[in-house]
């Protein structure tokens, strides 16, 4: 473990800028809400920014992006087909940890399943991360809930814990370490360990106080899903509140459906455009010549939440599919994101216990 | 979960020639195929009961079953003229050229059925999905028992394959009945609802594997029919379809409950259908 003074974090998105293309926490208007995206200058990086208001999944998996071009020629009857080189790397600065655990969650179902996905491998590839602990919640957040935070744990290269002036600086690769030569970082001395255990100690402490918008427990959630204890009425009672918008699926860390469309382009050409779905949209499962074999929305509802969790998806994530950003909460214009869904379910359990 | 097959053709479709065109019946047609490059053509071995995705340039990508038998057959795909795609396919002439990536899925379980007797129960171009199977089954005679088609379809004018149905009837020890939905005028084969056909048939129940395609609304009659002989739930299989994008289980277009067709299916026992919690 290293130490670097909290003025040193301009230096250290620089250092990164020179090999990576930089992706973190910027402010790009007036109205201070943070996004993580493309930051053409390192100094726009705000480690000290709340939780952007988009997941970082929009690196690695694009709202919309051409998998591949194509022209066919009419006359000649011949077809070229063209897949884009995808390697500029990407650096992520300032990844919390909830979302750092979403980012794992797509690793292992893009690249862990059956077959890898080509279009996500590429963009993942040659990542330098750098994550941030959370040292205080915010009002949202329920990543305590979830097993993810609010300090990351795995799948860095650095990750930076805030103490006072400094951050202490972890290394989780020799890239890390490379990254904290160059930047001729102090040795952060015995006690750094012990430090850093006890600002997340006391930042989850501050939960109960803080993150007040959110409490949601999901364990027992998660048995009552997976074993189908969840009665029809409490699915529809859902679904009811559904607005069909996607916005929860838009804004999920872990969300990775997707659309594939082929656009003509007026040169004459063809791209093949990948771009985010929802489960929750009717035309989502209808096939052509209109049969649907997913019609009401509480069977749509009751997807998306199997999906976030059902035993039988966290097997693909190697965790539950929820990473407690509580992102869903703040855009669903119902009430229904994951931790108020998991609150109603939790009522329902007690309510039938009690009977 | 099913195991890629090597060689698959997984992101980037490579190009196929139309050889040759066959109208089947009202709105399909069967297009015959072959791999632009040699090499790829090579190396594309399928198993019965897989699908591809199919590419018509400048129109999209659709999910369509493979018809062929793995071994001794002419690849080939069966497609009915349905959403814009299909249309977009029905326009190209022989000579034209098709994307294809796959296949992808996991196939029939044929050597899980050895030995036993094979039904197959069609209605319509259910019959598409389970031809591949029936042509690799006649292949491999000796080693199943009895061999039965029960297919059935709106009017004889709708009998998919008719020419194949016809050498079939000729192969000494393949029951085939064919019927259609309602009299006709010069029919002098069976008339009614593909299961009313399970009955006359005298379809065996010991040691008897049966293989179901078609319209929900027939699945289910025939399923009835079939358990109501005595058919146990995982001796009934069955081919599902979906809407697909990806056909590499990521997209999740295709989930049916905890399953996605495109990797665990698309070929199901009824014992696993009853369990995904949603209709077919």
């Amino acid at each position: 473990m290293y130490i670097m003074p909290k003025n040193q974090s301009g230096a250290l998105a620089a250092a990164l800028a020179e090999d990576y293309d930089l992706y973190g926490p910027i402010l790009p208007d007036a109205s201070g809400e943070p996004l993580f995206d493309r930051a053409e200058d390192p100094a726009a990086i705000r480690l000290d920014a709340a939780i952007s208001y988009n997941p970082p999944k929009s690196v690695v998996f694009p709202q919309a992006e051409r998998i591949l071009s194509y022209r066919y020629d009419k006359d000649s009857r011949t077809a070229a087909i063209v897949r884009d080189d995808l390697v500029r790397p990407k650096a992520l600065v300032g990844i919390r940890a909830c979302d750092l655990s979403g980012l794992l969650c797509l690793d292992r179902f893009y690249l862990g399943q059956e077959y890898v996905d080509e279009v996500y491998r590429d963009h993942r590839k040659k990542m330098f991360i750098v994550a941030n602990t959370c040292v205080r919640p915010f009002p949202q957040c329920f990543c305590v809930c979830t097993d993810s935070g609010p300090a990351p744990r795995e799948g860095f290269d650095v990750a930076l814990t805030g103490v006072g002036d400094d951050y202490l600086f972890e290394t989780g690769s020799e890239k890390g370490e490379a990254l904290a030569r160059k930047l001729g970082l102090k040795e952060a001395g015995p006690g750094a360990a012990a430090l850093k255990a006890k600002t997340v100690d006391a930042s989850i402490a501050r939960f109960d106080a803080e993150a007040t918008q959110n409490k949601a427990w999901i364990s027992r959630v998660m048995n009552r899903i997976t074993m189908g204890f969840i009665g029809n009425d409490v699915w529809e009672y859902i679904g009811d509140q559904c607005f069909e918008c996607g916005a929860c699926s838009f804004v999920c860390p872990t969300c990775s459906c997707f659309n594939i469309e082929d656009v003509n382009t007026r040169e004459g050409g063809t791209d093949r455009k990948r771009s985010w779905d929802s489960c929750s949209y009717e035309g989502y499962t209808r096939m052509a010549g209109d049969h649907n074999p997913r019609h009401p929305v509480e069977d749509r509802r009751n997807k998306r939440f199997f999906c976030k969790l059902s035993f039988s998806q966290s097997k693909k994530y190697l965790r539950p599919g929820c990473v407690g950003c509580g992102r869903c909460n703040r855009v669903c214009p119902g009430d229904i994101g994951i931790a108020n869904v998991v609150t109603y379910i939790r009522r329902e359990i007690t309510k039938a216990g009690a009977k | 979960m099913s195991v890629p097959n090597a060689g698959a053709i997984v992101t980037v479709p490579e190009i196929a020639v139309i050889d040759e065109i066959k109208d089947e019946i009202e709105d399909v047609r069967t297009y015959y195929f072959s791999f632009e490059n040699n090499d790829v053509g090579r190396d594309f071995r399928v198993k019965s009961g897989q699908f591809v995705m199919c590419t018509v340039f400048g129109a999209g990508e659709f999910a369509v079953s493979l018809p062929f038998s793995p071994e001794n057959d002419r690849p080939h795909l069966s497609v009915r003229r349905v959403g814009h795609v299909t249309r977009a396919l029905h326009e190209l002439r022989a000579g034209d050229k098709i994307g294809l990536r796959g296949p992808f899925g996991n196939g029939f379980p044929f050597d899980a059925i050895k030995g036993r007797n094979v039904v197959y129960v069609a209605g319509g171009i259910g019959l598409i999905p389970l031809r591949s199977s029936i042509v690799h089954v006649l292949q491999h005679r000796p080693e199943f028992g009895r061999i039965i088609l029960l297919y059935g379809a709106r009017s004889s004018k709708d009998h998919m394959y008719k020419y194949m149905i016809d050498e079939w009837k000729k192969i000494p020890g393949f029951e085939v009945h064919v019927a259609v939905d309602r009299p006709e005028e010069g029919w002098t084969g069976e008339v009614g609802f593909v299961h009313t056909l399970v009955g006359p048939a005298s379809v065996p129940v010991k040691d008897t594997v049966a293989f179901v395609c078609g319209p929900p609304l027939m699945f289910n009659s025939v399923i009835k029919e079939l358990l109501a002989a005595g058919l146990k739930d995982d001796a009934i299989i069955s081919t599902l379809e979906r809407h697909m994008k990806c056909g590499i289980g990521k997209c999740q277009h295709c989930a049916i409950g905890r399953t996605l067709v495109c990797t665990d299916g698309p070929v199901y026992t009824y014992r696993q259908i009853k369990t995904l919690g949603e209709q077919i």
